[in-house]
Formats: C-alpha cells, sequence, structure tokens
C-alpha cells in the first residue's frame, strides 16, 4: 500500500491544488499531514484535494482535512475536495463532512 | 486461578463460541499503524467470498480499518491485538479485540458539525456502516467491538 502527494501552487488563483493517490489510512495518514502542514506554513491558501486516484481514506485520514481546514479558516480560507470516488463521498456524508469542506464533483484538472 | 500457568504468554482471547455454518478466520497483528492494512485486506477477501458487492465491501473495510485505529490508539505498540472475521452464507462478523486500558464509551457520540473533531469519529462510522455494532470496554477486559453486516 501506497501514498503519492503532488502539490502545485497557482500563484493567479492563490489555490493549491493537491493530488493524492493511493491509500490514507492511519499509517499514511501522518505523510499527508507532514505534507499539507508545510503548504499551508508556507502560505494559506485555498487548498483543493484531487481525489479522483484516492481509493481509500478513514477517519485519521479525515481528522488531518479536519485539522487543515481549522488552519485555513483562521485566514477565512477553504478545503475543497474534488473528484471523491463514490465510497469516499459517502463517507463524508455520514460523518457530515460534506457541509464542512466544499465537495464539487467532476472537476477538470489544474 | 486456572490461567495463570499460561502467564508467561499473553492472555489468551476468548471469542464467543462459532456455531454450525460459520467460518471463522483469525488474525493477530501488533497494534501499530503499519499493520491495519493487512486486516483492511483480508476482510475485503473474505466479504468478497461471501458475496458482498463494490460499494459494501468498501463500507466493511473502513468499518474494520476504524475497529483496529481505535485498538492501535489505545494499545501499547509492543503488544499484539486479535480480530476474528466470522462467515458465514449471507453474513459476516468481525471481531476486534485488545488487552489495552478500555476508553469512555460517554466520549463517543455524534459528530458536531459546528465544531468539527478529528477525534471520536471512527466508533460513530462504524455504527453507520454495520448493520450491527457492539462495542464493550473496560480498564480491566480492554475493548471488544463486534460488527455485523448482512448481504442484502
Amino acid at each position: 500500500m501506497s501514498l503519492s502527494i503532488e502539490k502545485q501552487y497557482h500563484q493567479d488563483k492563490d489555490l493549491w491544488t493537491v493530488k493524492i493517490t493511493g491509500e490514507v489510512d492511519i499509517y499514511t495518514s501522518d505523510e499527508m499531514k507532514e505534507t499539507l502542514n508545510e503548504m499551508v506554513e508556507e502560505k494559506k491558501s485555498e487548498i483543493q484535494i484531487d481525489c479522483r486516484e484516492l481509493s481509500y481514506i478513514d477517519s485519521s485520514g479525515l481528522g488531518v482535512l479536519i485539522g487543515i481546514l481549522k488552519k485555513l479558516k483562521e485566514e477565512n480560507k477553504n478545503l475543497v475536495v474534488v473528484n471523491a470516488r463514490s465510497n469516499i463521498l459517502k463517507l463524508l456524508s455520514i460523518t457530515g463532512l460534506d457541509k464542512v469542506f466544499i465537495v464539487k464533483e467532476n472537476q477538470n484538472e489544474g | 486461578m486456572k490461567g495463570d500457568k499460561m502467564g508467561m504468554h499473553k492472555e489468551k482471547i476468548d471469542f464467543e463460541c462459532v456455531r454450525e455454518g460459520q467460518k471463522c478466520i483469525d488474525l493477530s497483528i501488533p497494534a501499530n499503524p503499519e499493520y491495519v492494512s493487512i486486516v483492511r485486506l483480508t476482510a475485503s477477501v473474505i466479504a468478497n467470498n461471501i458475496g458482498f458487492d463494490f460499494e459494501e465491501i468498501e463500507d466493511i473495510k473502513v468499518a474494520v480499518s476504524e475497529a483496529c485505529n481505535n485498538v492501535v490508539v489505545h494499545s501499547k505498540r509492543e503488544n499484539n491485538f486479535d480480530i476474528r472475521f466470522i462467515s458465514e452464507s449471507e453474513k459476516i462478523g468481525v471481531v476486534v479485540k485488545d488487552n489495552g486500558n478500555g476508553f469512555d464509551l460517554a466520549d463517543y457520540t455524534s459528530p458536531d458539525l459546528k465544531n468539527p473533531s478529528d477525534h471520536g469519529l471512527g466508533i460513530f462510522v462504524i455504527k453507520s456502516l454495520m448493520d450491527r455494532v457492539e462495542v464493550n470496554s473496560s480498564k480491566e477486559n480492554g475493548t471488544e467491538i463486534k460488527m455485523y453486516k448482512n448481504l442484502l
């Protein structure tokens, strides 16, 4: 099981885009936490997470996202989840996090 | 005390008796985050063999992982903990059991959306995804999470 995270800052839109590939669980969530924290420390801008290639996430990963959103909210910025698969959308809906993060479907890359 | 001769070993965990028509698959893994994926993969194979569809298998994987996460967070990492999968013709049961110090069930309520927290989501998620869930936790006996899902 592996996790890869590609991040990119878009100056024109003041936006971070992140593409997460693989599984985020209690083992790999620390890696995601580290990357997202680095980004927020560098620039507290809106973060858009592309979940097209995210096959699995559980509460340990969602917890990391909540922590990041709290930091973004200090600057009134949002965390946007795009292209999440149905199993992940279901989890966001169950936990009510679909109303905490901004969830968008079918977004093009970039 | 009958169990005293076993004192050198980790206390034997007694799962509930297996009934006719049930097959059991037992795992014992270190209470360490990197091993949780083994349980998830095993759950996925067993659920697939019973006949659960893709979406249900995903639900079972998440629920089982959440139970394991709970153990990993509340146990010492040098200890192993036990997982029993109970496979039936139209049902899966998963029992996750540890010898940790237990946790206060009263702390686990529905998530508060106005003040989202990264704690306490796990048990709530398990209860949402599975058909029947029992959680027993005490300082003396550790924590046992039993969960069942029926094939529709």
